[in-house]
């Protein structure tokens, strides 16, 4: 048996140069890479009916404007997701729930309490609720990736789950009036493929793109923008003030940026949509942050 | 990944159901943009406040009074959070652009920058637009004005005196020389309704409408 050499080039696995989309995360593989003069690589959409293996079952992604992931599921394998991603299932999977520790900080977050599972054989359709693109992330054994909060569609049953609280945040107001912001989301998400390879499946709305930092190479990006990032890849905050203008009447913190500084080695990806920042107050506290004053 | 350069910088639209536009400022060049939509940009891409006129009136039409600038040289990309296209127009010398409210992306600093109230208290209330909309003015140099609509945007070139009616919601921009007036319709929609306003557009000039829009009900 040969062994092919060909790499696809989003998902970093041997794949199929023969195939019209890599049959471990979907990409397509006759397209030309499209790389931004900047670094900027644009994750291509995943082609509608394209098909994606994982142990003895399969996926389909279907549609392109909100795609939605069908997995025929085989025998006893399995997988699990938030409830709310649920499209449809066959009668003959078999669904059912696991709780998550640490429920009621997960509740405060705004996070799903229980994840469902779902055991072959029968198929079961996922989609989220924007437009956008369904990322998948085959993870080899001992791999892990971190993904912002909210953006996990499914993971194959030997994908170890964890979530951490975020070290990002920042604090404006003080007394009762203080408030607590965490612009990366209150908690991330961890994923670790425990035991074999396993299959992440992500949405991120608008368009994607991804880029590999170099040791040491920095990056600003809205905070809510991030999808995922590999974990050598270190972030911080960073407090920009742009240079005020003479008699302006505006107050500096008024037209901060809160970008998030993202340092290599590693791959990030980051999505079109991002939430807006909201109205400024000044900022009385943070985690640890860079600052910068035009 | 369609590239086009403007002054002595680069800009790349990058993406296809939220475009993003990514900027490389020469020495010399700048951008302007309302701040909220930067997506990232280089560290040491200088930023700095650009104040407009009447920012109270600005304030109460819920329209960004205070710009950001960023100098070259550097890197920066933006997008707003919709699904649609971006809009690239160059402006030659003397061109003059009408621009919905929060449709503008980003412009070069060759641009001059203004807002203009929309008169008469029916086009207020039943044009679509707001009270305001935001002016492109070219003087000595030729610009780049970059546009976001949302879905598709199509574009038609009016004769002098030609008139079209559109949907309020779709105005997305004109030319100056293009008059906006809305007129109601005498089409009833329901017992005791009143017709439906559209947004007559009276030419010479370009008009560019978007397909996705906040339906305005008749009343």
């Amino acid at each position: 048996m040969t062994v092919s050499t060909y790499v696809c080039r989003y998902c970093r696995q041997h794949s199929d140069p023969a195939a019209s989309s890599c049959p471990r995360c979907g990409a397509p593989i006759d397209v030309r890479d499209m790389v931004s003069r900047s670094g900027w690589e644009q994750q291509p959409a995943i082609r509608d009916m394209a098909r994606i293996q994982f142990g003895q079952s399969h996926l389909q992604i279907e549609g392109s404007q909100v795609p939605v992931a069908d997995f025929a599921l085989a025998g006893d394998e399995w997988i699990y997701f938030s409830h709310h991603v649920l499209l449809w299932a066959d009668a003959t999977a078999r669904l059912s729930n696991s709780s998550l520790a640490g429920g009621w900080n997960r509740m405060l977050a705004g996070m799903p309490l229980i994840m469902m599972e779902a055991r072959g054989p029968g198929h079961v359709a996922l989609s989220d609720n924007h437009a956008g693109d369904v990322i998948a992330l085959p993870l080899e054994s001992g791999q892990e990736m971190w993904v912002r909060e909210h953006r996990f569609l499914a993971a194959t049953g030997n994908i170890n789950y964890q979530w951490e609280q975020s070290t990002v945040w920042f604090v404006t107001g003080s007394g009762n009036e203080r408030e607590t912001h965490y612009p990366l989301g209150m908690y991330g998400d961890r994923f670790v493929a425990a035991g074999s390879a396993g299959l992440l499946l992500l949405h991120s709305p608008g368009d994607t793109f991804v880029r590999d930092l170099g040791p040491g190479e920095t990056i600003l990006v809205q905070p809510s923008a991030l999808v995922y990032r590999d974990l050598n890849v270190q972030t911080h905050l960073h407090i920009e003030y742009p240079r005020a203008q003479p008699f302006q009447w505006r107050t500096s913190f008024s037209m901060r940026n809160v970008w998030l500084r993202l340092i290599g080695p590693g791959r990030v990806a980051v999505q079109s949509v991002f939430t807006r920042p909201e109205n400024a107050e000044p900022i009385t506290g943070y985690s640890y942050a860079t600052r910068q004053s035009w | 990944m369609t590239e086009f350069r403007f002054s002595n910088s680069t800009a790349q639209i990058e993406g296809e159901l939220v475009p993003v536009i990514e900027c490389a400022l020469a020495q010399g060049d700048a951008i302007y943009f309302e701040h909220h939509v930067m997506l990232w940009k280089d560290e040491q891409t200088p930023l700095a406040a650009m104040n407009t006129a009447g920012g109270v009136k600005r304030s109460l039409g819920g329209m960004p009074h205070v710009l950001s600038i960023a100098h070259g040289p550097g890197r920066v990309a933006f997008s707003r959070d919709a699904p649609g296209e971006l809009v690239v127009l160059p402006l030659h010398p003397g061109m003059e652009v009408d621009v919905r409210e929060h449709a503008f992306l980003v412009a070069n600093h060759t641009i001059a920058y203004s807002f203009v109230r929309i008169k008469g208290l029916v086009n207020i209330l039943h044009g679509g637009g707001g009270m305001y909309v935001d002016r492109f003015v070219t003087e000595g140099a030729p610009g780049l004005l970059v546009l976001h609509g949302n879905g598709n945007v199509f574009e038609r070139m009016l004769g002098p005196g030609e008139k079209i009616l559109v949907e309020p919601g779709g105005f997305l921009y004109k030319d100056a020389s293009v008059t906006m007036n809305a007129v109601q319709q005498n089409i009833k929609t329901g017992l005791l309704r009143h017709g439906i306003y559209l947004a007559e557009m009276t030419g010479p000039g370009r008009v560019g409408i978007q397909s996705m829009y906040v339906h305005h009900h008749s009343d």
